[in-house]
């Protein structure tokens, strides 16, 4: 099929797809993933298409590093860090712990199961945030320590990547290969702060007075690509440059300019962002989603009994009743963005079989389907337990 | 009109009598606020005038429609369109110039990227605000 034809195609799915399911109460990502899957099933879209695969990576470096450039704040961050470490440590250790037991138990390799784990990990709270807001649950502690934890959940999960790249480049844990490891990490790291904190700030005041057309605009761009590029090089994944990239910019006045922001914004979730969803919706082997039933079951169990369990230790560790810390595990439970991304590196790196991907991505789209109904009920449980 | 006729600085025509908002100030507050001046973005200071940020009527909107109106979710974080005060809704880095700017400079950055206001900061504290109006006035003014 002519690739302009599919561009065309996975736009506008993506699009139309994504509405039905904002409209019905879900989020988009939603209906992007299943978009994706339409189109294959029913399209016979290639998910093979190299230029399509390049367009879907192009995604997901946007996805990450507008998360860092316009979702997280640093200030933000050091605010909500001690309200909500308990809660955000319970409910991701616990979801790993459950991920890396079942990938062990069905004789995956190491990696596979420590990617699983680290798949289950994530939190979005779209699918949340509605429903605690029609409940006016939204400014209670437990809503706070929701919003808060997801955030914190977030950035565990991409840094938890991180590591699990590394492993993965090097294919064995061994103490030099660490220091490796560790050492990269921290050259990024601090390659990242020195740009953020020296040059970058210097280098948008000089192109803020340049007269050629979106200069500011093209500066981001470019900031993002470098940072992705930057990351790659030293063997971390492109998409963790590209969340530091977003994280050092997300600081810089003229870099967040309402104007350029809403182009980012236009550029991203208008065009590479929903190719990125889609394509994980055409990569969806519903054969071997099929043929390895008890393990996709399984895998959808625990990743949303982990959230539970852990959001629910957790909470209750720092003084919440039984009830919030029910809600709160519960309005962990929604996994998207960023575990599809984490799965779909792994299966991009070789690392993760088509069955674990695909039963990955299924269990994230039950897990924003169930956890509006399932958190009505606790919180109407709370309600009728008060009354 | 040359660039002569327009050599003057922002210090010559920033207002300095600005409206401002308090970190603490509530979504209450904020619409009280909207009801009796007509300006699209506030200043956030501390009480020593320190400027934090700035909110504005965007904000406020998508903050009051952020449960009934999907859209209202677009373009802001979850956490800020929650915030219950200044300090958890505004926007943490405004974009800030000297008194000492030349005025076309200004002017260039506004037209660019449709800033309608400037804080106008010295050590970090607010001294005024340029809008739009104040630049057309001085060209009006000269002409």
């Amino acid at each position: 099929m002519n690739i302009l034809l599919q561009i065309i195609l996975v736009l506008f799915f993506a699009k139309v797809f994504g509405e039905f399911f904002v409209r019905i109460g879900f989020p988009s990502v939603l209906g992007e993933i299943f978009a994706g899957i339409f189109l294959g099933t029913m399209i016979f879209v290639n998910p093979d298409n190299e230029i399509l695969k390049f367009l879907a990576e192009l995604g997901v470096i946007f996805l990450l590093f507008t998360t860092g450039y316009k979702e997280v704040n640093l200030r933000e961050l050091q605010g909500i860090f001690r309200q909500s470490i308990s809660p955000t440590i319970f409910g991701v250790m616990i979801p790993f712990i459950f991920g890396f037991l079942l990938g062990t138990v069905f004789n995956f390799t190491l990696l596979e199961s420590l990617f699983i784990g680290a798949a289950f990990c994530p939190t979005s709270i779209g699918a949340s945030v509605r429903v605690l807001i029609d409940l006016k649950y939204i400014s209670t502690k437990v809503g706070s320590t929701i919003l808060s934890a997801a955030i914190l959940d977030d950035v565990i999960a991409i840094f938890t990547l991180a590591v699990l790249t590394q492993i993965a480049l090097y294919s064995k844990i061994a103490f030099g290969q660490i220091l490796t490891m560790g050492g990269k990490l921290v050259t990024f790291i601090f390659i990242m702060v020195v740009l953020g904190l020296h040059v970058l700030p210097k280098l948008f005041k000089y192109i803020q007075k340049m007269h050629v057309e979106e200069a500011i605009f093209s500066g981001v761009i470019v900031v993002a690509l470098f940072s992705a590029f930057l990351a790659d090089e030293l063997g971390l994944h492109a998409v963790i440059g590209a969340f530091l990239g977003g994280l050092i910019l997300s600081t810089l006045p003229f870099a967040k300019i309402r104007d350029v922001k809403d182009k980012v914004s236009g550029f991203s979730y208008g065009i590479f962002v929903p190719i990125f969803f889609v394509f994980i919706g055409l990569s969806v082997d519903l054969d071997a989603l099929i043929a390895a039933g008890l393990f996709t079951a399984l895998l959808i169990i625990l990743a949303l009994v982990g959230k539970i369990l852990g959001g629910f230790i957790g909470s209750k560790l720092v003084g919440f009743d039984s009830y919030d810390s029910l809600i709160f595990g519960v309005g962990m439970m929604p996994r998207a963005e960023v575990g599809v991304v984490i799965i779909s590196i792994g299966k991009s790196m070789g690392v993760i079989s088509s069955e674990i991907f695909s039963a990955v991505v299924l269990m994230v789209a039950i897990s924003l389907i169930v956890t509006p109904i399932a958190l009505k009920y606790t919180v109407g449980l709370t309600n009728r337990s008060i009354s | 009109m040359t660039e002569a006729e327009i050599g003057t600085n922002v210090k010559d025509v920033m207002t300095r009598d600005v409206v401002t908002v308090r970190e603490n100030d509530t979504l209450q507050d904020l619409l009280e606020l909207f009801k009796k001046y007509h300006y699209h973005s506030y200043p956030v200071v501390t009480p020593d005038g320190e400027l934090l940020g700035t909110v504005n009527e965007d904000i406020v909107l998508q903050s009051l429609l952020i449960g009934s109106v999907p859209s209202a979710m677009f373009g802001r974080s979850i956490t800020m369109l929650l915030g219950e005060d200044a300090k958890g809704i505004m926007d943490h880095h405004p974009i800030t110039i000297s008194p000492d700017t030349r005025l076309e400079d200004a002017a260039a950055l506004m037209i660019k990227h449709s800033i309608h206001r400037m804080c106008v900061v010295v050590d970090k504290k607010l001294v005024g605000i340029l809008s739009k109006r104040d630049i057309i006035n001085e060209i009006y003014k000269v002409r």
